[in-house]
């Protein structure tokens, strides 16, 4: 599944306006700890945190992730949305917490 | 100077209740050293009966608190005045969640005064995180005549590292403390953008009297100089 189908089936907010969203999706990491992160993150995950820092655009540009789900209806501040346009990188916004979003994506087979 | 600027008094729920004013301070003397900060977590409440144990007793000190942003991060805002570290807490206040402290799981919460006895006690946890970010602490901490550090920054829990993978590149911080000197190369090398000059501690994060740190770590006037001005 792509991020553009993952958007259009979940109805979660696309934060970026230009960022590519014709990526696969394959996969998902669940953390808030980025240094986890960045030690077993794979490439073309779909990543879900409630952290909302800068590092998190450097973090999952570096693992190669597909997008950065924000869950718990938490929001991404301008800064992160600008640097994360610079980086192609897709940001979205879930209402749901961790476990439910992560739940939805399991249930689109992803 | 020996010093240690990270140390909890009893008003951390997670510290000992042998960590009053006079103890601390005695304590500090005994050990050999010149200088000394109590932070408590989302606190400066227990710095009034701090300033006036410490100039009983005649051991330099330093004000401060140890912030708690909402990544996590623990971030130390140290201050040369009193006055200057109290200002910041209506801040706090306004960024605290307001979750009552259960004494008997996390601990109890004590206010005291310079003759060490307690004259309140604090009904919000403190361990918890701020409604601000990393970025907003160390500001809240600079419009306030602080110095922003951050706190042990390898450690394995509420650490920069821990929390956010690496050192952010644009923040404005003041200094770098670390557990062991030998973990500063670590640091250097892990985030090659730390400034050469940024300024170092190394500190004890002590929550009982046995772990004040010895008079091994040494800070120079001019050091002190540059982050807090002249002391005297």
């Amino acid at each position: 599944m792509t991020v553009k189908e993952l958007i259009e089936q979940t109805g979660w907010q696309c934060m970026t306006k230009e960022a590519d969203t014709s990526r696969e999706v394959n996969g998902v990491y669940c953390s808030d700890l980025l240094s986890w992160v960045m030690g077993k993150g794979q490439p073309d995950q779909a990543w879900i945190t409630v952290q909302s820092h800068i590092n998190v655009i450097a973090v999952a540009v570096l693992r190669e992730f597909s997008c950065v789900i924000l869950a718990e209806g938490a929001h991404f501040p301008e800064e992160v949305i600008a640097r994360a346009e610079q980086e192609d990188l897709v940001l979205l916004e879930s209402e749901a917490p961790v476990y439910e979003t992560a739940k939805k994506l399991m249930e689109l087979g992803i | 100077m020996f010093y240690d600027l990270h140390m909890h008094s009893c008003l951390s729920p997670c510290a000992e209740d042998e960590m009053t004013p006079n103890n601390i301070c005695n304590m500090a003397l005994i050990k050999g050293l010149n200088l000394i900060a109590v932070t408590d977590h989302n606190s400066t409440r227990q710095l009034p009966a701090m300033a006036e144990a410490a100039r009983n007793i005649g051991i330099g000190m330093l004000f401060g608190t140890e912030l708690e942003s909402s990544e996590e991060v623990h971030v130390l805002g140290l201050y040369r005045r009193l006055e200057a570290a109290l200002s910041l807490q209506p801040w706090i206040d306004a960024h605290m969640p307001g979750i009552p402290n259960d004494e008997k799981f996390f601990g109890k919460q004590e206010i005291m005064n310079a003759s060490d006895e307690i004259i309140g006690t604090e009904s919000q946890l403190l361990i918890v995180s701020l409604s601000a970010s990393l970025e907003e602490c160390v500001k809240e901490i600079h419009r306030t005549g602080g110095r922003a550090i951050l706190a042990h920054v390898l450690d394995r829990k509420n650490s920069v590292t821990t929390q956010l993978g690496f050192i952010p590149m644009d923040l404005d911080y003041d200094g770098l403390e670390v557990k062991f000197p030998a973990q500063k190369a670590e640091v250097m090398e892990k985030n090659p953008w730390v400034r050469k000059d940024i300024i170092w501690l190394v500190d004890s994060d002590a929550h009982r009297l046995i772990d004040i740190s010895e008079p091994v770590n040494d800070i120079s006037e001019e050091t002190v100089a540059r982050l807090w001005g002249d002391l005297q």
